[in-house]
């Protein structure tokens, strides 16, 4: 199944849609239109039932058809702030809820609904039981193929769900494909899956008790599970082919305040690591008392070079989270969005990745408008703090009279919306923003310049780092501040000061913030896409960054500093107090795959993903570098200074090794793929 | 305060130990190993170490400076606009490499420091110096064990463990592969079996070279019986040793040895009668 997976054998299904044309929609509320394409979308699937498989749904029309024909779209833009591509994204339904009720109850509490409610409401309300009927529509027609297959797992598990809630884990897995897949259809996308393990916990539980399931075939099952989520995928691409938000988090603290890592998580990471696919992409919640185990068992995964599991830290979010608003037990609940943001499931419509500030921007212009007349280096900061907070206030203001395209359906998935007979996509229980901080080391080191060798030691003129800015700055002095010290994640006092003091005044700038939902706005230190789109619009910077590179991704060092090593990256970037810039944003961290060799490796990666937990770091990513990167060093060696291969009882800088090494280096990777 | 030269600090050296490690590698060694894979260790003196991949011949290293660090190497070593020229081998000062180390110690549960080289005793006061500056911290001191017996009895003293680097058994063979004569570091050997620290034998296995069986049985036997011994790690040969040879602008005389597919001709049966446990890296 995974070969004819990989190999897309269940593409030979698609075919193009044949829908009407959005024009065919006027007269509808944009509500109804959503509901129109969604049961249009639903019913020109054609059931395929593929080989071996016993969890179905498979996307066999291409595209999703427009609710807003080209000219309506573009007099709303005119007059509303559309973020991304206007739909709802990004956030967490409530599945469990679902599959525990079965789309019968659910239907009924909406059609109990209507009593009492005015015009609007019924039009949502009646839009949520359309789609609900759309979904058992499709769910019949799967069904009787099934039959006609004669694949009985199949047929047996849609007599029941989605009707009736899951009561077996089979039950419940092909419940939440059935949601999923619908949300997709429906137009959200960045659809994530949130706390897995908690909310199939019950299912998976009484089947292990009943003996219907043993370790071994609930590991199948929930390969051929995992195996669902990269069926469609091609479908769904974000800024690239795989950034597609189904995110998966596993562990962390339960609703009662107690962790809980289960033999479903266990299970979970064996067969990520065992499929070797990109989705669901794997998040752990980790925190001080978490047993070492969990973090062996991450490793491995690491091991097998995906480039996740992604680790959060409890101790630091729920509290950073509780900061910023949400209530305890919503806090405990929380998950990763998309790629790192942390949100609230069932319960929050945040946007977390609204703005984005351009830190080195920011220093930049403070160094060409500011620097003059600035007596010291406090005077210095003072400015540059002022202009961080007019830019966060600017940002903000930009963002007015948002619209989202309806989501009944999703409405239907997040708590509370049929009861307050509102859509979700006019905001649930949370509504804040999120700001992403970019080029945040790249910032620091420049500060750290000013700090040290305009006013400490005077060996830089303002003059001399105003041209820098300008990029007017001579090769010798580029070439010196490129590789002087310190840089931050060399665990020097004078940038992990720097930067404790950049996040704490980026938690500052937004905290008095309103957003135009009522929400507030939280600080984070992820990067997405800007740390390209932003260092386009940055001339050369007192840190030594040139012109045209990219900003270090997330929250990582500037991609030419060749720190000392992991502790001190670890030591450096765990100073800040995450509670205050809890928006999310990893460190991310690259080891070549070679140190994960023996099992001394993997134990000695999980215990450093330990340390970072409990010197309070907020969330960490670990990379084992593959070939593919080791051929863009080789034609990029300045921007992959810090990868790491392991020679001979000893290992070396990648870049640093002569070609024939290098070259040797890669045709032994290829012969351990 | 003790100083000495060191040429390179790398954190989480995942093989050179138990748990997570700090390795600090002391410049100078009194041995010249054909298959040394750290030649910038060899030499006391700190030397230029020049990456050629990435440089593009601007020849700005070339031009005259006025650096008083540049001096010595003749060549500007803050010029290159890719960071390619470094020096190898920095003077440090025990106590505040020690204090500096001991910062660390929060990621070091079940793991510590280890000093390598180079060989470390050859700069001694430096090395006890670190070693009672990181007092409380587990430490390993790998040594080639070519010091005089009083050292070596210090170190064996001070440290948490000992790795000791056996390269051959035969004076006279050791003597062609290294430079020396090993009497110096057997006598250092029969001290490590005769006390109770516990130690570690490594050796390298170069195809041909040292990796005849009588010279593995010569171990063994050599070996048998030894109460504090933890294990014996061979170390794989393999033609990445040369790397950075041309970095260091240094010829590599073991180029030819072809170590791919290198299968290590162990004698389990003498390791396992002298009740020997072996590991292979």
């Amino acid at each position: 199944m995974l070969e004819a997976s990989r190999r897309g054998d269940h593409h030979g299904y698609r075919k193009e849609g044949q829908f009407p044309p959005a024009e065919t929609l006027a007269g509808l509320t944009d509500m109804e239109r959503v509901t129109e394409r969604l049961c249009q979308v639903l019913e020109a699937e054609e059931p395929p039932i593929l080989p071996d498989e016993t969890i179905v749904y498979t996307r066999t029309v291409r595209g999703l058809p427009p609710v807003y024909t080209d000219e309506e779209w573009e007099k709303i833009k005119e007059t509303h702030f559309i973020h991304e591509q206007g739909r709802v994204c990004n956030i967490s339904p409530d599945y469990g809820r679902v599959i525990q009720n079965g789309l019968d109850k659910e239907r009924e509490n909406a059609a109990r609904m209507l009593e009492g409610a005015d015009k609007t409401q019924t039009v949502f309300l009646r839009c949520v039981i359309r789609s609900i009927d759309a979904v058992l529509g499709l769910a019949g027609r799967y069904r009787a193929a099934a039959e006609k297959a004669g694949n009985r797992a199949a047929a047996e598990t849609l007599a029941r769900v989605p009707h009736k809630g899951a009561r077996t884990f089979r039950e419940a897995l092909q419940f939440f494909r059935i949601l999923h897949f619908t949300l997709w259809c429906e137009g959200e996308y960045h659809n994530t899956v949130g706390r897995f393990d908690q909310y199939m916990a019950p299912y998976f539980k009484a089947d292990m008790e009943a003996g219907r399931l043993d370790e071994e075939s609930a590991l199948e099952l929930i390969e051929e599970f995992f195996l669902t989520f990269n069926r469609d995928s091609d479908l769904y691409p974000g800024i690239q082919q795989g950034d597609n938000g189904q995110s998966m988090v596993l562990g962390g603290m339960g609703a009662d305040g107690k962790e809980v890592y289960s033999l479903l998580l266990k299970l979970c990471l064996e067969a990520s690591r065992e499929l070797q696919v990109i989705d669901p992409k794997i998040n752990i919640r980790a925190g001080s008392e978490t047993p070492i185990e969990v973090y062996e068992k991450g490793t491995e995964l690491t091991k097998a070079g995906l480039g996740f599991p992604q680790y959060c830290n409890d101790d630091v979010v729920i509290k950073g989270l509780v900061g910023c608003g949400y209530a305890e037990e919503d806090a405990r609940d929380y998950v990763v969005a998309a790629c790192w943001e942390f949100i609230v499931p069932k319960v929050g419509m945040d946007i977390p990745n609204i703005g984005a500030v351009n830190f080195p921007r920011l220093v930049n212009d403070a160094v060409l408008e500011d620097l003059e007349g600035a007596p010291d280096f406090e005077s210095f900061y003072g400015k540059f703090r002022e202009r961080l907070g007019r830019e966060c206030e600017r940002i903000n203001a930009s963002i007015h009279d948002l619209y989202m395209i309806p989501a009944p359906f999703m409405s239907l998935l997040m708590d509370g919306c049929v009861e307050r007979r509102r859509d979700i996509s006019l905001g649930g229980r949370y509504n804040n923003y999120g700001f992403h901080g970019v080029g945040i080391s790249t910032a620091v080191d420049s500060l750290a310049v000013v700090q040290a060798s305009v006013y400490g030691t005077g060996e830089i003129t303002k003059g001399q780092a105003e041209d820098v800015v300008r990029g007017k700055g001579e090769e010798d002095l580029l070439t010196f501040l490129r590789y002087r010290e310190p840089k931050f994640g060399d665990n020097n006092a004078i940038t992990n000061e720097l930067a404790v003091r950049l996040l704490n005044d980026f938690g500052e700038a937004v905290k008095g913030l309103r957003n135009g939902r009522g929400g507030c706005v939280r600080a984070g230190t992820g990067s997405a896409m800007y740390y390209l789109w932003y260092a386009d619009q940055v001339d050369d910077t007192l840190s030594g960054h040139r012109k045209g590179e990219a900003f270090s991704a997330n929250y990582a060092p500037e991609l030419f500093v060749k720190s000392k090593g992991p502790l001190s990256v670890i030591e450096s970037f765990t100073k800040p107090d995450f509670t205050r810039v809890v928006n999310g944003g990893p460190l991310t961290m690259e080891f070549h795959s070679t140190v994960f060799w023996d099992g001394d490796g993997v134990g000695k990666v999980a215990r450093l993903v330990q340390q970072f937990i409990r010197h309070g770091g907020h969330q960490l990513q670990l990379n084992a570098v593959n070939r593919e990167k080791l051929l863009a060093a080789q034609k990029e060696p300045e921007k992959y200074k810090n990868l790491i291969v392991r020679i001979w009882g000893w290992s070396a800088y990648f870049v640093e090794l002569d070609r024939e090494y290098q070259d040797h280096v890669i045709s032994r990777q290829n012969f351990s793929v | 305060m003790a100083t000495g030269i060191v040429f390179d600090i790398k954190e989480f050296a995942v093989h050179d130990g138990p748990g997570i490690r700090t390795t600090v590698f002391l410049k100078g060694c009194p041995l010249r190993c054909l298959w040394c894979h750290n030649p910038e260790g060899m030499d006391v003196r700190p030397q230029l170490m020049v990456s050629e991949n990435g440089c593009t011949h601007c020849g700005r290293c070339r031009q005259p400076c006025s650096h008083p660090e540049c001096r010595p190497f003749g060549r500007c070593i803050r010029a290159c606009p890719q960071g390619l020229i470094k020096v190898a081998g920095r003077r440090m000062d025990a106590e505040e490499l020690a204090q500096e180390l001991t910062g660390q110690v929060r990621f070091f549960e079940g793991g510590g420091v280890t000093v390598s080289g180079g060989e470390p005793t050859m700069q001694p006061d430096f090395l006890f110096g670190l070693l009672d500056g990181l007092a409380g911290v587990h430490t390993i001191v790998e040594t080639c064990g070519y010091t005089e017996e009083e050292i070596f009895r210090k170190v064996t003293e001070k440290a948490s463990m000992v790795y000791l680097d056996i390269k051959h058994m035969d004076s006279g063979i050791h003597k062609k592969l290294t430079g020396k004569g090993n009497e110096q570091i057997q006598r250092n050997l029969s001290f490590l079996l005769s006390q109770e620290k516990p130690f570690l034998i490594r050796m390298p296995l170069i195809p041909g070279l040292n990796d005849g069986e009588e010279n593995l049985r010569a171990l063994a036997k050599r070996l048998s019986g030894a109460g504090a011994l933890e294990r014996v790690e061979f170390l794989l040969y393999n033609p990445f040793a040369g790397a950075k040879y041309v970095m260091a602008g240094m010829e590599y005389p073991l180029r030819d040895v072809d170590g791919d597919n290198y299968i290590p001709p162990i004698p389990a049966d003498a390791f396992e009668k002298a009740g020997v446990k072996y590991k292979i890296l």
